[in-house]
């Protein structure tokens, strides 16, 4: 049987070419796809669902369907475009499984008792931040994730309702929603 | 209600609240850059001080959260643990006469002739497909390569693509085995440096 030569795939190909050879069955294409994208996408997946080991596995499961699906994809959008929205909905569906949790108003005040005798600022500045966990974790999945995307990763509206598959007025309105209960829950509404 | 009308202000969506200037209170959280009405608008400065919470919290979020990437190696390898024993390896090509019946598959057989292909100065192998043609008793079958490649922009691309051509039809009879060959070369971009 014939030896391939060795492994030629490298930073040189852009996404084109080796989503082109992927879909083809070229694993060490693929391979290189994967450690392009992945980090960022385990961050936006960490940010989205707030567990590390939950969002290498959504990171996971999304390349290894995205491998599965590569004969068919016919690149109306770049790799890493189609990936982020595919990441981006399987960690929306994990968070409407996994809701609804606890009312707002009463996480948050276990969040305020949680806090309130830290000593130092990096205690306090992690302290803020899991308190903005938690009340984001009270929102709606949809308000959560728009959120998310918008304050966290950055994102224009227009990015994101590509990404969720809603109108860019229905990006906006969601995270205005989810601001403003933030807002509120975080104590300084008003 | 408004008294100072404002190109920029938008109309409120259902849940949103107008600020007493006419702008919307997103508008006051994702301030433009170049535009001064926020830094000059008391009602905007308002909104912002009430914010102020969220954006602080929202800054100690995204700093527990990034800007360093994670490591990825872990998925990676789990990734490519499943990927491997999900191959794909495409149709079989016949090599040799019919009675000889010996076989290559189209996915091994492109990595050669990708190979062969990135020989050539500067060039990129992309899509590459191989389909045989009819198969006669006493002889090989013809096979037909269609190889898309991204080339050098500063390059003579004709010659280039015959450089290709030469390469890959080598590669499939010499090296491969395969029957007479046909290649088709598609350009699919061109690159800016050589490499």
């Amino acid at each position: 049987m014939i030896q391939p030569a060795a492994d030629a795939v490298g930073s040189g190909h852009d996404d084109v070419l080796l989503t082109a050879r992927a879909a083809e069955g070229d694993q060490d294409a693929f391979a290189v796809l994967v450690t392009r994208h992945a980090p960022r996408l385990v961050r936006l997946a960490v940010r989205l669902l707030g567990d590390k080991a939950e969002a290498e596995d959504a990171v996971q499961e999304s390349f290894i369907n995205a491998w599965r699906r590569l004969p068919d994809f016919r690149g109306h959008s770049a790799f890493g475009t189609w990936m982020y929205r595919v990441v981006t909905n399987r960690c929306l569906n994990a968070l409407r499984a996994r809701r609804p949790t606890t009312p707002l108003h009463e996480v948050l005040d276990v969040a305020a008792a949680d806090h309130s005798s830290s000593p130092s600022r990096m205690a306090e500045s992690r302290a803020i931040a899991a308190d903005l966990r938690t009340a984001l974790a009270g929102l709606s999945a949809e308000q959560a994730v728009c959120w998310v995307l918008r304050e966290l990763d950055g994102r224009s509206y227009e990015f994101i309702a590509d990404a969720v598959g809603i109108t860019e007025n229905a990006a906006r309105a969601r995270v205005f929603r989810a601001r403003r209960g933030l807002t509120h829950a975080l104590g300084d509404w008003r | 209600m408004t008294t100072d009308p404002d190109p920029a202000a938008r109309r409120p969506g259902p849940d949103e609240e107008q600020l007493p200037c006419g702008r919307l209170l997103s508008q006051a959280w994702d301030a433009d850059p170049g535009d001064d009405h926020p830094a000059h608008c008391p009602s905007c400065a308002d909104a912002r001080r009430r914010l102020a919470g969220l954006r602080q919290a929202v800054l100690h979020l995204r700093d527990a959260s990034g800007p360093a990437l994670p490591d990825a190696g872990d998925v990676l390898r789990r990734v490519m643990d499943v990927v491997r024993l999900e191959l794909r390896p495409g149709a079989p090509l016949p090599l040799g006469t019919p009675d000889e019946d010996m076989w290559i598959m189209e996915s091994a057989a492109a990595r050669v002739l990708r190979s062969a292909a990135e020989n050539v100065p500067g060039v990129l192998a992309g899509s590459c497909r191989l389909v045989p043609g009819d198969r006669r008793p006493d002889a090989t079958a013809d096979i037909t390569v269609t190889i898309s490649i991204h080339a050098p922009a500063t390059a003579h691309l004709p010659s280039v693509a015959d450089d290709v051509r030469r390469a890959v039809a080598t590669a499939a009879t010499d090296r491969l085995g395969l029957g007479p060959t046909r290649v088709d070369v598609h350009v699919t971009d061109l690159t800016e440096e050589d490499r």
